[in-house]
């Protein structure tokens, strides 16, 4: 910014003509109050020393063309599937990283080489006012603002106004009702209150079949589902069936006293803090652990929290036999299995 | 054991000689049945003797190491001794070799878990002791030469349902409750997994031959021994502990290194 009362001599086309590019840049700086005090080459124009930091340069830029012709020689030809008896697949994704990786590592290499070793080291100096800008300076520029919000007339032309916050309120609508799909009515179809299991089903394993008594040894824990199509891939299916140590004494939560069969008992594997699935169960100190949060559960208390951050009980299933032998559902889970929502209502 | 006797001398007595005959003959008649009753035992007794208990000399060093090692806490007859060690009745030849192959038996200390360490008895006095704790008290058997022939997606499948969970995705290994935690499996023989699901090491669960059945079992070993053999595909897998160390590294070392690229561009030359 030029200050008030400098001036310049007049200068015709015909002395800026006369001018270097070099002494045109001196005099454009010197316009805007900007001196420059020194520049100087790091090394001599035309020195050995000069031509090799050029080579160097080069170099790099060169390198990098090369890394980026490797990577697309890996991209083409590399063998990349998995196969357990070749496995040079494990380096595919690496060779690309570092082809890549030193393909721009390269350009900015040559490029910061460039500004350090060949660009002149240049000592420049601007005059800086003190404290505000001075009265002018800031009453012109407020007014410029007035001045072009009055040319716009939006003050005075209402139709424009309105029509505007019309059109750009409509704007922030389309980014506003796609949210409105995420929101759902958990009544409307009661997702979150029920799951698959009902009266009668079977608790089956991952393949399919049933399980019986006889088939867990004591201290052993089995993951079952619902026996219904798509049973093993409902989220809110899966159970944990553990059979508790003949000598471990069940003190069950209250209405939940018949849930159980002998030994046997059953609890939803999807933690009531987040909806992990908690399958750790410790046999021996009957602990059922959550590995997201390390929430723990007592078995031996119908999975009652007892560390972490969980406050509920994982939900018990109850449990009999069939005729048949097979492990069946008395029921539903009594209460909505997995992480809290607004509208639960409390159970416990 | 009835040994069959010589024959009484008849009474020397004259007068009473056919008494003293038909006596003799009663004598040698009793004799030579109990006689025969005796062979006849001693002939079938001490091969039932040894089928109870030295049923070979494997057992029998077994036996042995057992006296030396194992009987101060698990007791003469494998009943256990309160506040030392549990019974070893039915855990069978699978929980053994698990325990003493992997270095955790003999334990050095009572704690909430045994640690693993170098194994203190070669492979085969591990597979005799295991041999004779099995010909006593019976149980699980854990099954010789390669196991790796299960079907691997089968294994993957079953191993992210029911092993991934505390032994990490990659088998690892991972806390449990109160400072117990699950071993990673890196050095894990096939036998030793087996083992482990077969038997349900300290606070594992027991995974029996309906609830896993045994070629499962062989696809769960084929699964894990393949993870570990196979490489990373992203380059380093950061001891393949998941994304908080990856990006431990990623912002130490990364961005470290960015740090001094940029002090380098900024100093002066």
């Amino acid at each position: 910014m030029s200050g008030e009362g400098t001036s310049q001599p007049a200068r015709t086309a015909a002395d800026l003509d006369g001018l270097s590019d070099e002494e045109l840049t001196h005099l454009g700086a010197g316009l805007d109050g900007v001196r420059i005090l020194e520049r100087e080459h790091r090394f001599a124009p035309g020195s050995k020393a000069e031509r090799r930091a050029e080579r160097l340069v080069a170099g790099c830029f060169v390198i990098a063309f090369l890394s980026v012709v490797g990577f697309i020689a890996v991209y083409l030809f590399y063998p990349w599937r998995f196969s357990l008896a070749d496995q040079r697949y494990f380096l595919y994704t690496p060779l690309l990283g570092l082809t890549m990786g030193l393909a721009l590592l390269a350009v900015g290499a040559g490029i910061v080489l460039w500004g350090k070793l060949l660009m002149p080291h240049e000592t420049a100096v601007q005059d800086r006012h003190d404290g505000f800008s001075d009265e002018t300076d800031r009453r012109t520029i407020a007014a410029t603002f007035r001045d072009s919000l009055e040319m716009t007339g939006l003050a005075r032309r209402s139709l424009l106004r309105r029509s505007l916050f019309l059109g750009s309120g409509a704007l922030g609508l389309m980014a506003v009702v796609p949210l409105g799909g995420l929101v759902k009515n958990p009544w409307a179809k009661k997702e979150l209150l029920g799951t698959p299991w009902k009266a009668g089903m079977r608790l089956v394993r991952l393949d399919g079949v049933a399980v019986r008594p006889e088939d867990l040894r004591p201290g052993g824990m089995e993951t079952v589902f619902p026996d219904v199509p798509g049973g093993r891939h409902a989220p809110d299916g899966p159970v944990m069936l553990i059979r508790l140590y003949p000598d471990v004494t069940r003190r069950p939560r209250a209405g939940q006293a018949d849930y159980s069969w002998g030994s046997y008992v059953a609890f939803s594997k999807i933690c009531t803090h987040v909806g992990c699935p908690t399958s750790l169960y410790e046999q021996q100190t009957n602990k059922i652990l959550c590995p997201c949060h390390q929430s723990q559960f007592d078995a031996t208390r119908d999975a009652k929290p007892i560390f972490g951050p969980a406050t509920r009980s994982l939900p018990m299933l109850p449990i009999t036999v069939d005729s048949e032998g097979f492990f069946v559902a008395r029921s539903d889970f009594r209460e909505p299995i997995g992480p809290a929502f607004w509208e639960r209502r409390n159970y416990d | 054991m009835t040994k069959p006797t010589a024959a009484e001398p008849a009474d020397p007595s004259p007068g009473l000689l056919a008494r003293a005959r038909r006596r003799a003959s009663s004598t040698i008649a009793l004799t030579v049945a109990l006689g025969a009753v005796g062979f006849g035992y001693a002939a079938i007794a001490p091969s039932s003797a040894a089928a109870d208990q030295t049923p070979s000399a494997d057992a029998q060093r077994g036996q042995q190491i057992y006296q030396t090692a194992c009987i101060t806490c698990h007791g003469r007859n494998l009943q256990g001794v309160p506040d030392r060690g549990p019974s070893l009745i039915g855990v069978g030849e699978a929980a053994t070799y698990f325990q003493v192959a992997t270095g955790r038996m003999p334990a050095a200390a009572q704690g909430s878990q045994i640690p693993a360490k170098p194994p203190q008895y070669t492979e085969e006095q591990v597979n005799q002791i295991a041999g004779y704790v099995q010909s006593v008290g019976g149980g699980p058997q854990v099954p010789s030469g390669n196991l790796r022939d299960g079907d691997m997606a089968l294994g993957g499948e079953l191993f992210r349902l029911n092993c991934a969970q505390c032994h990490n995705f990659a088998g690892k290994g991972g806390a449990l409750s109160s400072g117990k935690s699950a071993p990673g499996l890196g050095t894990s023989t096939d036998q030793v997994i087996y083992a482990a699901m077969l038997s349900g090491p300290e606070n594992m669960p027991v995974f029996g031959d309906n609830n896993i059945t045994p070629a499962e079992k062989r696809a769960i070993v084929s699964y894990v021994q393949t993870l570990k053999e196979t490489k990373d595909p992203g380059g380093n897998g950061v001891g393949r502990l998941g994304p908080v160390p990856e990006s431990i590294v990623l912002w130490v070392a990364g961005i470290g290194a960015l740090m001094f690229a940029v002090l380098w561009i900024g100093a002066k030359s």
